[in-house]
């Protein structure tokens, strides 16, 4: 059976996550950031201080995308990893409203994440695919970290799948 | 001995490698596809094996984490291996990463800063050195390269571990089975191949393992073998995780000389949907 696709684009509003459930098919278009094991915990060490504004980066409605910015492309990371997966519920709190990686997550931080009306949608790794849609790409803090850098992303309908939103999941299961 | 000749062959194949998928995988997509009653399992499947046509097109990566570039040469009568062969190996792996090119994330510095990666990575995709090469004798007149790029995802959820049989090979069975669920339930990149090395230590297990990626194919499959994909696919996991559709393409087994014991070494990588990234070469 054929499921009709949700195209949302970047800010993303707190109405448009209350509508969405596990399962739905999402196109995803507009400005996007990423970030990964070395960037996201220091990004939120900056989010918590207050220091992001200064540097003129608004995360309200943005979406993260856990991946690595080369010349090889991009692609999800897994989004388990603990320096990633202990960013999201701090970076959901700063107004992140979707969390694009790969892999499960805790219970715990499904039912955290959405008590600040954030989602986690999942991508299949499909970098020569990706390539096709990202129409931009500039570092914006941590250049040193090469390709872990923290990067915003243009980017025009790129697939992904809601894993997780409103307190429930497509996982459904504890992990051990 | 054109070591020209065999030096581009060993840069394409590193190409190849990153950038092809296998016919035997992509006739499996394609059926999967075919029979795929889950929307979501479907959309995903057809994306993957989308992406697979575009690398191939373009000669692109498939995945943009690279991988890290695994050895295994094999020797056969009448050949022999020097230093300044493995050098031009080397080399031609280093030329291969750069033109693919593959991610450039060796990371810089000391024992502590490399363990911390706390001085940040190299600039250049060639800087990631591969692992150390195995070598193995074989019966057939060749000197062949097998050139493995193995990515980062499985070897998160991969492990090496022992296994008390109670001289029972279900048991071992049941282990596997009960790691892999667990592995390719957190991967993100199934549908997996499960690739597993049986043996008398770590080092052998783990040897065992990469071997079966290289010899292993989807279309010949063990009893074993079959029995493993079919119980860890009655799990539902699903492409990515999604909890629909197939989550296990294959096993692929190696089972080694075993130890009088009543331990058992089992090592297993629940390779991503594009692996066994591999791309083989005939030297001499």
């Amino acid at each position: 059976m054929e499921q009709d696709i949700l195209s949302l684009t970047t800010p993303i509003k707190v109405d448009e996550i209350k509508a969405l459930n596990p399962g739905d098919q999402i196109l995803l278009s507009g400005q996007i950031f990423t970030g990964r094991d070395v960037a996201l915990p220091k990004l939120v060490q900056l989010a918590n201080q207050g220091e992001l504004v200064d540097m003129g980066i608004e995360l309200t409605g943005g979406v993260i995308f856990h991946t690595a910015v080369s010349r090889a492309g991009t692609g999800p990371t897994s989004s388990n990893k603990q320096d990633i997966e202990n960013s999201i519920v701090q970076l959901s709190k700063h107004g992140i409203r979707i969390h694009l990686g790969k892999g499960t997550l805790s219970n715990e931080t499904i039912l955290n994440m959405s008590n600040y009306d954030a989602a986690f949608a999942i991508i299949p790794p499909v970098t020569a695919l990706l390539k096709k849609k990202i129409i931009k790409q500039n570092i914006l803090l941590f250049p040193e970290a090469g390709v872990e850098a923290f990067h915003v992303l243009e980017i025009k309908s790129v697939p992904a799948i809601i894993a997780a939103v409103n307190g429930d999941s497509i996982f459904g299961r504890e992990r051990i | 001995m054109n070591l020209k000749g065999v030096k581009e062959k060993i840069v394409e194949a590193v190409v190849r490698a990153s950038s092809i998928m296998t016919d035997d995988k992509k006739k499996i997509f394609q059926n999967i596809i075919e029979e795929e009653k889950s929307a979501n399992a479907k959309w995903i499947l057809e994306q993957m094996l989308e992406n697979a046509y575009i690398a191939e097109e373009q000669r692109s990566p498939m995945c943009d984490d690279t991988g890290v570039p695994h050895l295994l040469l094999e020797i056969g009568k009448g050949k022999s291996l020097t230093c300044d062969l493995l050098s031009l190996i080397e080399d031609a792996v280093r030329i291969g990463l750069k033109k693919l090119p593959g991610r450039p994330m060796a990371v810089l510095g000391d024992d502590i800063q490399r363990i911390e990666q706390s001085c940040g990575l190299d600039e250049l995709s060639e800087a990631v050195v591969p692992a150390p090469i195995i070598i193995k004798r074989v019966e057939e007149p060749i000197l062949r390269l097998h050139i493995l790029m193995q990515g980062g995802g499985p070897e998160i959820r991969g492990l090496t571990k022992r296994v008390f049989h109670h001289h029972d090979i279900k048991t071992v069975e049941d282990e596997i089975v009960q790691w892999s669920i667990e592995a390719v339930r957190y991967l993100g990149c199934s549908p997996c191949t499960l690739a597993i090395g049986i043996g008398r230590s770590h080092l052998e297990s783990t040897a065992l393992m990469t071997e079966a990626q290289i010899y292993g194919r989807h279309g010949v499959q063990t009893p074993l073998e079959k029995s493993i994909t079919q119980r860890v696919n009655s799990c539902n996991v699903g492409p990515i995780g999604i909890g629909q559709g197939v989550s296990v393409l294959g096993t692929f087994i190696r089972i080694g000389p075993q130890r009088a014991s009543g331990v058992r070494i089992v090592s297993l990588r629940p390779c991503c949907y594009m692996e066994p990234r591999l791309a083989s070469v005939d030297i001499f």
